[in-house]
């Protein structure tokens, strides 16, 4: 592999918003630099993310973009203007900056911590007002009742949401996030690479995003940058190559066991077949949930609200039950996951609830479909066989470049 | 009873003075206060980034505490002359030190965490200082002006040796006439003046501290 192609991430065709080049930064005092000649590009609208192991540079990198750390030398290019001597505050109002920290301002309330950046570019008091509002409601928080908080009156994961809707306030296209979710429970974390994920789709931002953990990376990054020490790129790609076909034996390391594991990260529960389920409303009589058992081939019936949210399941047994109302017989369901829902999320809901298969509903809870086991078990099957294939397939290229 | 009764028609004779006096002397602290507040908070705003010359103004403003009153009242006639003038000076000087100090320690005791993020925004230093810095040491920063008021007041007494304005001139007069009948009631009401100005201050600026101190900082 060129330092061209190790720069570029094998390109997609998105249009390059940052490029680095040759970017070093030496601490005073190091006898070695924390990033030697970095280069490296960052297509618009994705996320990609920088993995490493402590102490490779992560943070120095992406500090060196919006200037709070100084580069040594090289130079940074945004959407094709060298800003590297560019004054500093006015790139870094281009850029949203997240820090694991969050670094809230505790003497403000929420909607003075997101006003603070339209404040200083002047905006009109309206227009923050409902920029505010409008960020709340975004970033999931019911502005009413969030607006006048002080930070310390949230929880962790909503001060890591409040962060989240500051970076955004004056809508910059890029934003840089340094391991954003990194000091929040494992639960909640989940949540929050969720929420962001679909706030991504949303807002299409460029994003710079910190990490030391694979598993984020892959599930987060549309591209990922895997660094060494001094920030040097053992690979950048998409996720789903950098795991099919790692390119060394550092990457190989990195990115552990289980890689093809990993990969039902990159799947979404919409990317696959949904099986379904017969259904009735939750007011039926036992003869017409009856009927609907008899007409399908599975074993029982989901019970629906008026919404079409899951209420119960129902099988035969149940329905010769009739000490109790039929919602009240069966079993609750369990593993309710959306379209965005990973695959591996989803295997992880089945096993925690030990049940063989997910219900997928909407955004507003309403039944769409379901996802058995066995069709995860098929995408990992077929995940491999990919693999499999083509490594075959890029090492014979790479005998033909030698033997040509 | 007879002392009381003898200290209270004292009182009630020489009220209308005793009054003019208390706000004098509170005048004499306020204006020094106010200065040393201004010079103080500058100092420590200047110096509070980094180390020698913030161990240094520590070390020069706290050396001023040092000086005997009676000498730097002496010393500062010498440029000033007798009067306000002088008295303010030497006031100043020894309000700066809890002013100074908690200043410095008000800026560095800010979460760094908070200071990169107001940086990562695009917040120059000056932006930074007045939105986020201040308001974030200001309840140490008052709490220092409140030490510093409540020395001040003491010391103010002193000023009367150099013609200075507050209580403390009844205080050398009374002093000029031990043995006589009145010299104990006359050196006793302004002590307790002195006595209700400090309490005085200090409830006001616990209470200017709670009004001014933001809610997310309670
Ligand atoms: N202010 C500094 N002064 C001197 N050396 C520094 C400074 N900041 C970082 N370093 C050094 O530079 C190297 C890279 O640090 P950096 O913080 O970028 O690592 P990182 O990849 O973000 O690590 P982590 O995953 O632990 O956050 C480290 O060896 C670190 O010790
Ligand atoms: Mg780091």
């Amino acid at each position: 592999m060129t330092d061209e192609t190790n720069a570029r991430g094998a390109q997609g065709d998105n249009q390059v918003m940052i490029r680095l080049e040759r970017l070093e930064k030496r601490y005073p005092g190091q006898e070695r630099p924390a990033v030697a000649e970095l280069t490296m590009e960052i297509p618009e609208g994705e996320i990609v993310i920088l993995v490493g192991p402590s102490g490779c540079g992560k943070t120095t990198t992406l500090k060196m973009i919006n200037r709070v750390i100084e580069p040594t030398s090289g130079r940074i290019l945004l959407e094709g203007d060298d800003v590297t001597n560019a004054d500093p505050d006015k790139l870094r109002r281009r850029m949203g900056y997240v820090i694991q920290q969050i670094g809230l301002f505790p003497h403000m309330t929420i909607a003075q911590n997101i006003a603070l950046v339209p404040g200083l570019l002047n905006w009109d008091k309206r227009r923050i007002d409902l920029r505010v509002d409008e960020l709340l409601d975004l970033v999931g928080m019911d502005p009413s009742d969030y607006r006048n908080r002080y930070p310390k009156e949230l929880s962790g994961g909503q001060r890591q949401r409040v962060g989240v809707a500051r970076a955004l306030s004056a809508d910059p296209p890029v934003m840089l996030m340094d391991e954003p979710f990194g000091a929040i429970d494992p639960i909640t974390r989940d949540r929050l690479q969720n929420e962001f994920l679909r706030l991504q789709e949303e807002i299409k931002k460029t994003i710079v995003f910190v990490t030391h953990d694979i598993d984020e990376a892959i599930k987060m990054g549309d591209r990922i940058a895997i660094l060494r020490e001094e920030s040097s790129i053992a690979q950048y790609d998409k996720p789903e190559h950098i795991l099919s076909n790692p390119a060394d034996s550092f990457v190989e390391d990195f990115i552990g066991r289980g890689a093809s594991l990993k990969g039902l990260n990159l799947q979404r529960v919409r990317d696959v077949e949904f099986a379904h389920w017969p259904t009735a409303n939750h007011t039926a009589t036992r003869g017409e949930v009856l009927e609907a058992l008899r007409r399908s081939d599975q074993g029982a019936v989901l019970l629906l609200d008026e919404q079409r949210r899951p209420r119960r399941w129902v099988d035969a047994r149940d329905l010769d039950r009739t000490d109790k109302p039929l919602v009240e017989t069966g079993l609750r369901p369990e593993a309710i996951v959306t379209g965005a829902t990973t695959l591996l999320d989803t295997l992880n809901e089945m096993l925690k609830s030990r049940v063989a298969c997910a219900i997928v509903a909407d955004d507003s809870g309403a039944y769409v479909g379901a996802v058995d086991i066995d069709t995860i078990m098929e995408s990992i099957q077929s995940m491999r066989a990919a693999a499999r294939e083509q490594s075959r397939l890029l090492a014979g290229a790479e005998i033909g470049e030698v033997s040509s | 009873m007879n002392f009381l009764q003898d200290f209270a028609t004292y009182l009630e004779f020489q009220s209308a003075e005793l009054i003019q006096a208390t706000i004098e002397h509170a005048g004499l602290v306020l204006v020094s206060i106010a200065i040393a507040t201004v010079i103080g908070v500058g100092l420590g705003v200047a110096v509070y980034q980094t180390d020698r010359p913030a161990k240094i103004s520590l070390a020069v403003v706290g050396t001023m505490l040092t000086i005997p009153s009676f000498a730097l009242f002496g010393l500062l006639t010498e440029p000033f002359g007798l009067g306000a003038t002088a008295a303010v000076i030497a006031l100043v000087m020894y309000g700066l030190l809890p002013i100074v100090r908690n200043t410095v320690v008000g800026l560095r005791s800010v979460d760094p965490a908070v200071i990169e993020s107001a940086t990562g925004m695009g917040m120059n230093r000056w932006q930074r200082l007045a939105r986020i810095e201040l308001p974030l040491a200001w309840p140490i920063i008052i709490t220092g002006v409140r030490v510093s008021t409540v020395i001040t007041v003491g010391i103010a007494a002193i000023a009367a040796i150099i013609n200075g304005p507050g209580l403390g001139k009844d205080i050398f007069r009374a002093l000029a006439r031990i043995g006589s009948p009145f010299a104990v009631y006359q050196a006793l009401a302004p002590v307790l003046g002195i006595i209700f100005l400090g309490i005085l201050f200090d409830v006001f600026f616990l209470v200017l501290r709670r009004l001014t101190t933001s809610r997310g900082l309670r």
